[in-house]
């Protein structure tokens, strides 16, 4: 599993993007592919990538889901997917306690999804910095 | 002294607690804890936070203003052969500014808070701060959270110029950003 963190609107796709050989990757947008779509992607010979991967954090908290085993057991499935994600707690800490959870909560799963992937790139400008 | 920098949920204070009981070795440490609890979360935090640090061997002192009085309660002789992280900057900006009746000046606040720290790096054999990433959430706020963030930023820049080393905590890695001696 590779992680790719930054902040909004820094080209951490497009990083990601040049990096590969689109013709094997799907990219899913904010949400991770049930067991249909992933069987879909492998028969296809392709690899997963997650983006906007904070979205679907998002949408798991609102939703009373588990995020953080949910995205544990997806990457069993999916070991070598390459997840891409906003940092969010580089603000102010928010007024409204869900919008003060989900940056939390997503804060945290980052940091346990760093200490399972293989490589770490912090992106800005467009520009990755390998930092694992 | 080292300043550790990150934003919320970026894993800063278990890379901070490594740090300074790394740093400390043997040696006595202390936890100076700036957060003031009004609130279940607040206490939820609170806990999560000790039952990190239990097992670290950490001494709690709560200073959630006036953090030079540290040195009165702890005394120059112990603090010279111990080790002090201070958690976090934020909180503690926020309640000197906002602790009176009327908002405190980012002038006043920014003097008193270097002071302080300048007094617990002298007295400390080590010295750990951490701080926090309040700057790139895009959203402009009323003048006096403004004020408040300029404060941090002015006093960020402060310590990060007194400091020996700093670390910026992303997703729990700590990157340099200052290496020093």
């Amino acid at each position: 599993m590779k992680l790719v963190v930054g902040g909004y609107s820094q080209g951490k796709l497009n990083y990601v993007l040049q990096k590969i050989n689109t013709d094997n990757y799907s990219v899913f947008d904010g949400i991770i592919p049930d067991d249909a779509q992933l069987q879909e992607t492998f028969a296809q010979k392709k690899k997963v990538i997650i983006h906007r991967f904070h979205n679907w954090v998002k949408a798991r908290i609102s939703q009373d889901g588990n995020p953080e085993e949910e995205i544990l057991l997806f990457i069993q499935k999916s070991p070598e997917v390459i997840l891409i994600s906003d940092e969010t707690g580089n603000g102010i800490v928010p007024v409204d306690a869900f919008e003060r959870e989900y940056r939390e909560r997503t804060g945290r799963i980052l940091v346990e999804l760093a200490k399972r992937a293989d490589e770490v790139v912090r992106v800005i400008c467009g520009i990755g910095q390998k930092i694992k | 002294m080292i300043l550790i920098i990150g934003g919320s949920g970026s894993g800063k204070s278990a890379c901070a607690e490594e740090y300074a009981a790394a740093l400390s070795e043997d040696s006595r440490r202390y936890y100076i804890a700036t957060m003031r609890v009004n609130n279940n979360e607040g206490q939820a935090k609170v806990e999560r936070h000790k039952r990190m640090r239990r097992d670290k061997g950490f001494n709690t002192i709560e200073q959630p203003v006036a953090i030079e009085k540290v040195m009165d309660i702890i005394g120059l002789s112990r603090a010279t052969e111990s080790t002090a992280l201070l958690e976090c900057m934020s909180n503690l900006v926020a309640n000197e500014m906002f602790s009176g009746a009327a908002p405190k000046s980012r002038e006043e606040v920014t003097e008193k808070i270097i002071q302080g720290i300048n007094q617990l790096s002298k007295g400390f054999k080590n010295l750990v701060v951490v701080t926090n990433n309040v700057f790139e959430d895009g959203i402009i706020y009323d003048e006096t959270t403004m004020s408040y963030i300029k404060a941090m930023g002015i006093i960020n820049e402060k310590l990060a110029a007194m400091a020996d080393k700093v670390l910026e905590v992303v997703v729990g890695i700590p990157v340099v950003v200052k290496e020093g001696k």
